[in-house]
């Protein structure tokens, strides 16, 4: 079953009055539970692919299609609902907010989705054991290592059930031990709970986990493996 | 968790955080303590009227209070006075007679009101005998005569000195007596010890050849502030040939004052929410600033607008009333021991007096103030914070989330 689709997608970003031609026709059909990696060296056009499928930016022409809503249609307003309720995002500086606990950390996206306090406080140590990072409920992001960092992160993303966690670069601040860890968590809930999981990444043990792969090159796809 | 999460921001940066509370609190107290120091001289100004000359309520012939002239006595004293006794709220009353007279010594001559009274019943409705500083108040020999010290000063006269008073009788002529002085008095008002003079009112109405006539009744209710309401009930069964008048009728200027100072207090509210909107608006946009990249990633994770600019809003919100709070809790220490002690402005006493205030102010704080002060300041702290929380919405979440 296909959850993403993209049609002509380009993107053109204005570099101090260059136009800079970041993605250039992209057609990619990525279906519910694969667990793809866009790779390229930089400047290929990985992270926009993946801010575009994220809903975080618009494409200049063409469409993106998550689970059939064309999002390259909708308002600012409506992107950081659909980002709400569909997506989830795992970054590569880990980005938790510093001055909430683990826990407090992974209740957050389910507050602004208007879970009560008990409902959310449950459901986020359900998976917080699931995942088994308990023990780190309730210290806060200075407290914990990178890998630990990136653990809660991951949880933090697919709390809300979403259809898609956009991951960008997880591990690159990780080594290589944590980094798989990390991989093998997140290998864990695209099997157990169908998550659709999509990295960019150069990350050689990222590449070798990857259901599907992508390579891209001056903004196309010049490679699917 | 909005609250929780605002709450932790403000404690990211304690110094930053503590400086502009400290301001907040600083603007508080200087608030507090200018509104309390005028409120308490405008309040001591209004209470030293009352307990001198105007007390709560007075009543006389229709147009005795413009032009005190000596025809002008009560019609029927009896009418009134069972007005009087048949309203609740009264505490105390007194009858007078009221004239302008000269009155001389061996030295000098001045000016004055006369005023016969009741010694029993005076003493209970002004403060004449507790400002005597001299001699005694009156006693019921006829020729006792209590007057000012600064006319006492400018007749040159002291205790057991004898003085002349000259009045107007009703057919124009002049009925004059002499007096004893037995009591001199000084009051918070210089004007008012340079022109009233206190005398048995059986004497003053034989020199005067008006026996049995009254001039003003003085009334003190037992709450002053019901003064208006058993004034309108006094004047409602009295025929129209009285007037019946409040302090709030007789010291409209004080009034009027006390009335300024109460929309004074929001006035200097804002004046210091004003300075304070700058401090607020610098420490949010720096606190924004500081936070772009968390503020991307909450974005990115779908935070809507609404809840970033709640957030941020909450932020100053917090900030301003616990630096309100603070304010208001550091204003009633330090303004704590002034409440008994007064603050004592001695050195400006002779300017003070020439106000009808004395030389010791007490500073005079009411629940409205501190309402005012906490409505204004948190209100103010959110309205700065506006725009700093529409820098933070202006962010795009892929560029804010990489922002280094």
């Amino acid at each position: 079953m296909q959850i993403i689709r993209t049609e002509k997608l380009e993107k053109i970003y204005n570099d101090n009055g260059v136009p800079v031609h970041a993605l250039k026709g992209i057609d990619l059909e990525i279906a519910k539970g694969d667990f793809m990696v866009i790779a390229g060296p930089s400047g290929s056009g990985k992270t926009t692919l993946l801010n575009l499928m994220g809903a975080l930016d618009k494409p200049t022409e063409g469409n993106i299609f998550i689970e059939n809503e064309d999002i390259s249609t909708k308002s600012k307003k409506e992107l950081s609902e659909f980002r709400l309720k569909n997506l989830g995002f795992v970054f590569q500086a880990y980005n938790l907010i510093p001055v909430l606990t683990a826990l407090e950390n992974i209740e957050f996206s389910m507050m602004l989705l208007g879970i009560n306090e008990e409902e959310r406080q449950d459901k986020a140590l359900a998976l917080m054991k699931e995942l088994e990072i308990d023990e780190l409920a309730n210290k806060r992001p200075n407290e914990m290592s990178g890998g630990q960092q990136q653990r809660v992160a991951v949880t933090r993303a697919i709390v809300n059930n979403p259809s898609v966690v956009l991951a960008d670069e997880p591990t690159a601040n990780l080594d290589s031990e944590t980094g798989a860890k990390l991989l093998d968590l997140m290998q864990k809930m695209n099997k157990e709970k169908n998550i659709t999981f999509i990295f960019s990444s150069h990350d050689s043990q990222v590449i070798e986990r990857a259901k599907r792969l992508l390579i891209l090159k001056d903004g196309k796809i010049v490679e699917e493996k | 968790m909005l609250l929780t999460l605002a709450w932790r921001n403000i404690w990211r940066n304690k110094r930053r955080s503590l400086i502009v509370m400290i301001s907040i609190v600083v603007g508080v107290m200087m608030v507090f303590f200018t509104n309390g120091f005028m409120n308490g001289m405008l309040f001591q100004m209004l209470k030293n009227q009352i307990s001198s000359s105007v007390s709560h309520i007075l009543i006389h012939k229709k147009g005795f209070n413009d032009n005190k002239v000596i025809q002008s006595y009560i019609p029927d004293p009896e009418l009134v006075e069972g007005a009087i006794k048949e309203q609740t709220g009264i505490k105390n009353y007194s009858k007078k007679l009221i004239s302008f007279g000269l009155l001389s010594s061996a030295s000098n001559s001045s000016g004055v009101f006369l005023n016969g009274v009741n010694p029993i019943e005076e003493k209970d409705v002004t403060k004449i005998k507790e400002s005597i500083i001299e001699g005694t108040y009156l006693t019921e020999n006829k020729r006792d005569l209590v007057i000012g010290k600064k006319l006492a000063e400018k007749l040159e006269v002291g205790i057991g000195d004898k003085v002349v008073a000259m009045a107007n009788t009703p057919d124009g002529s002049i009925g004059s007596e002499m007096f004893r002085i037995v009591g001199i008095y000084k009051t918070f008002s210089s004007e008012f010890d340079k022109i009233y003079i206190y005398a048995n009112k059986q004497i003053t109405q034989e020199m005067l050849e008006v026996e049995n006539k009254e001039y003003e009744f003085s009334i003190i209710c037992e709450d002053y502030q019901q003064a208006d309401i058993i004034k309108e009930q006094i004047k409602n069964q009295l025929p129209d040939e009285y007037e019946v008048l409040s302090y709030v009728d007789l010291l409209p200027m004080i009034i009027f004052q006390i009335d300024m100072s109460k929309q004074w207090m929001w006035i200097l509210n804002i004046i210091v929410g004003v300075a304070l909107i700058f401090g607020i608006i610098n420490t949010m946009l720096m606190s924004v600033y500081e936070r772009i990249q968390e503020i991307g990633v909450l974005m990115s994770i779908g935070m809507k607008n609404g809840k970033i600019i709640s957030m941020i809003t909450l932020e100053a919100f917090i900030l301003g009333v616990t630096g309100t709070i603070g304010g208001i809790i550091f204003s009633l220490l330090v303004m704590w021991p002034f409440y008994n002690s007064g603050i004592n402005l001695a050195v400006f006493s002779d300017g003070l007096n020439s106000f009808g205030i004395g030389a010791v102010i007490y500073p005079v704080l009411n629940i409205n103030d501190f309402a005012a002060t906490l409505i204004i300041l948190p209100i103010v702290s959110v309205l700065a914070a506006l725009y700093p929380a529409y820098k933070a919405i202006k962010l795009e979440p892929i560029y804010a989330v990489r922002y280094v």
